[in-house]
């Protein structure tokens, strides 16, 4: 396949020896997902290890499309493993990363890395086109993830195009080296350490940096001089432009009205206004077309966006009236020491709700020295991560997330009972709301973490709650928003209905099945960035339809040369979803795990509880005797006896055994997935058939 | 950084004997191939009226690319246009336009825009010793590389006064390359050159790059770095005013 560089890198630490892998062996899976996840079944043998095992293997797997033109597909990094994060058991599970380092990769000759062992003293990594060392990282040790970056540059940084004069052979470049790097967090094995990139690049969700901490590898950087073959270059130029003309936003157009997400929004506009604004540019990933981001004349917030960049915010706010740059500086401690900024973000506010209630602090029952009167400061946050990260006094418990803290004080089954604790799916931080983005809650409950994929989120959410809390109508009426959903989401062809009586229906289970399959190949195997896809709604076109689903393979076969439709990939992308389940179900899987947070049945998204996530309104399409509408949904919980009989007709529309939820020798058999199925069988995992 | 353009008397060829560039490449790199630079047939020889300095005068590009440091976004898609276009293949050293950045620096100093000049009095073309790249009547006057001409004794990219030099040395196939407006894009179906598109300013997404007809004040770097934000940018909430 054109777009494949051919060759995937393969470190094993505990022997520091350095292989390769043939990426033909793999490209049946494309990319990103597919292939770590196809990879990570092949090379550990027994899938129920720990996160913090020797035999937990990381892939951070890159994308045909990465380094070339495909807009907010070109440098994403799909990272994979066994996770120290989720609660109570630590699956196998994904996370994600913007920014060069994939495309750096690609250019240096790999179309992703595979890490396995633990080395005995730290090292870093150093790829230099087909050069690849182990360095030892002793002097790095203890750096925050900024500061490791600039040592790094400053040992290999010296031999790019404004040095050299003898680039013949090698080529020469003017780019830095991309590295991915942990910081203290990660060092200290707490569950949500990050991995960095640049200023704010994380996979954060999944705690992978401390996966690496574990394994003492520091960094890993890429410096490459080459370059990508594509099937059809002027096709994706042409694609491209196609897509940027009729889809982007246009700087001689009209600002468009109603947000943020989606394929059309302006530069600059992820940092969700989370930092006062100033001397400021917009900044981007490799080859996107949309430039979320931003750096700023200080440098401080410098690439925050989405949640490091609003965290803080409420408590910034509360302390001086207004957001200052303490939330810039807030997400910067997150960055630069390399913690998962979802956590805290549900975490302080849990552990201020204790705090208020006499439970936490110097005199109640769990002990907790925290400045308390520096609450909307920066220097709160940074004394919290701290104390996490030298397992100081209360952070000892923290270092183990928040949800297990709490079971360690007693207070998990009250607190999660009560929406205390808003941590919804896995013991990952409440996002968004199962109660009422449905779609989010059971992808969720159905796979390893919080999914963080916006697809309907945007557009059935955000789209008309915004807009009737500005006083406006939505973007466009519920019934074309039904209408272009239908049709942008072949085959499946889901209803958008997020009334009570469908929440629970088939067609919502045809909906997340085409979700899952959806993100699965086209967002975390292509890598067609959260942020921008997929579109069914687009503030830019005349009449707002979205480039979904003609976009993506359009661009996905300019530069492939595959002849793959969208409906292919939606098929791959279920058998990818197949595939992790039955890792799932060899880590120990059963339907009755399946279950949400106690609250998501008890307790109302209405009724404001402060550390669940966003309250307020939820307008989202419904169908009302046979009309599409507009409605408040935050008034209902989930009926725990009606999401257990939906996921019997989830699993029975998978083919997966509705007994266990584990998926059958058909199913895997459709998917030629044979292999798989004997592994199930070989563990007496395979269902029986009835 | 070698600026050396001290310049070497010996009268320069492209081998007729058959020789290949890589043979000559070889040669050049155990010191056997020595060139320099002579008159180039056409060129005469004029002050400099800015300087005083002399210089080859050669007609004036019909075109030029300016850029807005403070508005680049830094994603590099004009540099992976740019190799596409012309190379057929996505790469940021095959790219005849460079973006820099650190992401640890402050606005605007994190990000620079390196784009040729295309110089009224081009170091490249005088020190191209086999005539290789010269300014193309055919397309506007653009200081060009041609492919077959060019021995890849890399005389241009030492001789261009900017750092990093705007041309680019393609290792995959050895030869010397600069922006030529994209006017020989063998891999984009679309007329280029000065009267036609050019690929990084077609793709670049936030508008950082534009076209012109007119010479740019030659001196320093203010003719070429302008200021393309408009009151819309700064409703973004993004900086217009002058640097
Ligand atoms: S939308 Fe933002 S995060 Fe996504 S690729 Fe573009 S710049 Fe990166
Ligand atoms: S390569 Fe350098 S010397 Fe030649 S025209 Fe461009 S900027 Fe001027
Ligand atoms: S005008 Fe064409 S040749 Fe010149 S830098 Fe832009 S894309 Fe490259
Ligand atoms: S395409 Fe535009 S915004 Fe992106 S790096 Fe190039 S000049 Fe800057």
């Amino acid at each position: 396949m054109k777009g494949h560089m051919g060759t995937i890198l393969r470190l094993d630490l505990t022997n520091r020896e350095i292989s390769t892998i043939d990426t033909s062996e793999y490209e049946e899976w494309v990319g990103g997902h597919g292939m770590g996840s196809a990879i990570f079944f092949d090379l550990v043998d027994d899938k129920s290890v720990g996160a913090f095992s020797e035999e937990n293997v990381i892939t951070m797997m890159s994308t045909p499309l990465a380094g070339t033109l495909a807009p907010a597909a070109s440098s994403r990094t799909e990272v994979q493993g066994i996770s120290p994060q989720p609660y109570p058991t630590e699956w196998f599970t994904r996370s994600n990363f913007g920014g060069r380092f994939s495309a750096m990769m690609k250019y240096a000759g790999y179309d992703g890395v595979v890490i396995e062992g633990k080395a005995e003293e730290p090292v870093w990594v150093n790829v230099v086109d087909d050069e690849v060392s182990f360095e030892d990282a002793s002097n790095l040790w203890g750096l925050g993830t900024w500061e490791t970056q600039e040592e790094i540059w400053s040992q290999i940084g010296t031999s790019g195009w404004m040095a050299t004069e003898s680039p013949r052979d090698t080529g020469e470049t003017t780019q830095k080296p991309a590295i991915a790097t942990i910081g203290p967090a990660g060092e200290a094995e707490i569950r949500f350490g990050s991995i960095q990139h640049d200023a704010g690049n994380s996979a954060g969700n999944a705690g992978f940096g401390s996966v690496l901490g574990f394994k003492n590898l520091k960094a890993i950087s890429f410096l490459g001089t080459g370059s990508i073959e594509m099937a059809n270059p002027s096709d994706t130029i042409e694609a491209r432009l196609w897509a940027e003309e009729n889809y982007a936003y246009g700087e001689d157009e009209d600002i468009p009205l109603g947000g943020f997400w989606g394929f059309g929004s302006t530069p600059g506009s992820g940092d969700l206004d989370g930092f006062p604004t100033g001397k400021a540019r917009a900044q981007g990933c490799v080859g996107c077309h949309k430039n979320c981001r931003k750096r700023y004349a200080d440098s401080v917030g410098n690439e925050s966006q989405c949640v490091e960049a609003v965290f803080y915010n409420s408590f910034d706010q509360a302390a001086h009236g207004g957001i200052t740059k303490e939330s810039a500086k807030a997400a910067d401690i997150t960055n630069q020491m390399g913690i998962n900024a979802y956590s805290l973000s549900n975490g302080i506010p849990y552990l201020e709700t204790l705090h208020e209630r006499g439970i936490l602090g110097p005199d109640g029952e769990i002990e907790a020295d925290l400045p308390w009167n520096m609450l909307g400061e920066s220097e709160f946050v940074e004394a919290l991560v701290e104390k996490i990260i030298n397992r100081d006094g209360i952070g000892e418990d923290l270092a183990e997330g928040f949800p297990r803290a709490a079971e360690k004080w007693g207070r998990f089954e009250e607190d999660i009972a009560d929406g205390t604790l808003g941590f919804q799916y896995w013991g990952y931080p409440h996002h968004y709301d199962a109660r009422t983005e449905v779609e989010w809650g059971y992808g969720s409950i159905l796979g390893a973490r919080d999914i963080n994929e916006h697809d309907f989120n945007w557009p059935m959410y955000w789209q008309p709650t915004l807009m009737y809390l500005g006083g406006a109508d939505p973007l466009i009426d519920a019934e074309t928003l039904a209408e272009y959903t239908m049709e942008a989401t072949p085959p499946h062809n889901v209803k958008p209905d997020y009334s009570d009586e469908n929440i629970y229906s088939e067609d919502m289970a045809e909906l997340v099945s085409w979700h899952r399959s959806y993100t699965r190949f086209w967002k975390q195997s292509v890598q067609y960035c959260d942020w921008a896809y997929t579109d069914f709604v687009n503030p830019n076109t005349e009449d707002m339809s979205g480039l979904t689903p003609e976009g993506e393979p359009r661009i996905f076969n300019a530069v492939t040369g595959a002849d793959f439709s969208f409906e292919d990939g939606i098929e791959l992308g279920n058998r990818i979803w197949n595939l992790d389940r039955a890792i799932w179900t060899l880590q120990g899987r059963h339907r009755d795990q399946e279950e949400f947070a106690e609250y998501t049945y008890g307790v109302t998204s209405k009724s404001g509880i402060p550390s669940s996530g966003v309250v307020g309104p939820h307008y989202m399409p419904v169908r009302k005797d046979g009309e599409w509408t507009y409605e408040d949904v935050s008034d209902r919980t989930i009926d725990k006896e009606k999401f257990n009989e939906w996921k019997t007709i989830y699993y029975e529309l998978e083919n997966w055994d509705p007994e266990t939820g584990w998926p059958t020798r058909d199913a895997l058999e459709a998917h030629d997935l044979g292999y798989v199925a004997d592994e199930l069988e070989a563990h007496g995992k395979l269902p029986q058939e009835a | 950084m070698g600026k050396n353009n001290t310049r070497d008397e010996a009268e320069p060829s492209v081998p007729d004997d058959g020789t290949s560039r890589r043979n000559f490449l070889k040669g050049a790199a155990v010191g056997a191939g020595v060139v320099g630079t002579g008159a180039t047939a056409g060129v005469l020889a004029l002050n400099n009226e800015d300087t005083g300095e002399s210089a080859k005068a050669i007609p004036a590009s019909e075109g030029y690319l300016l850029v807005d440091p403070a508005k680049c976004t830094g994603c590099t898609s004009c540099m992976i246009a740019c190799s596409t276009a012309h190379e057929g293949k996505a790469s940021h050293s095959l790219a005849r336009i460079q973006i820099t950045q650190n992401p640890f620096e402050g606005f605007p100093n994190d990000i620079n825009q390196e784009q040729c000049r295309q110089c009224t009095y081009a170091a490249c073309v005088e020190a191209c010793p086999t005539g290789a790249l010269e300014a193309d009547p055919e397309n506007g006057n653009v200081r060009m590389v041609d492919e077959d001409k060019c021995v890849g004794c890399q005389r241009c990219l030492e001789a261009c006064p900017y750092t990093p030099h705007r041309n680019t040395w393609n290792h995959e196939r050895e030869y010397a390359m600069k922006c030529d407006l994209c006017a020989d894009t063998p891999h984009w179906d679309q007329e280029g050159g000065p009267d036609g598109s050019q690929a990084c300013v077609e793709v670049c997404p936030v508008g950082a790059i534009q076209f012109t007809d007119e010479i740019p004040t030659q001196y320093d770097d203010e003719g070429y770095k302008v200021n393309l934000r408009d009151e819309q940018w700064e409703q973004l909430g993004l900086y217009a005013g002058d640097i």
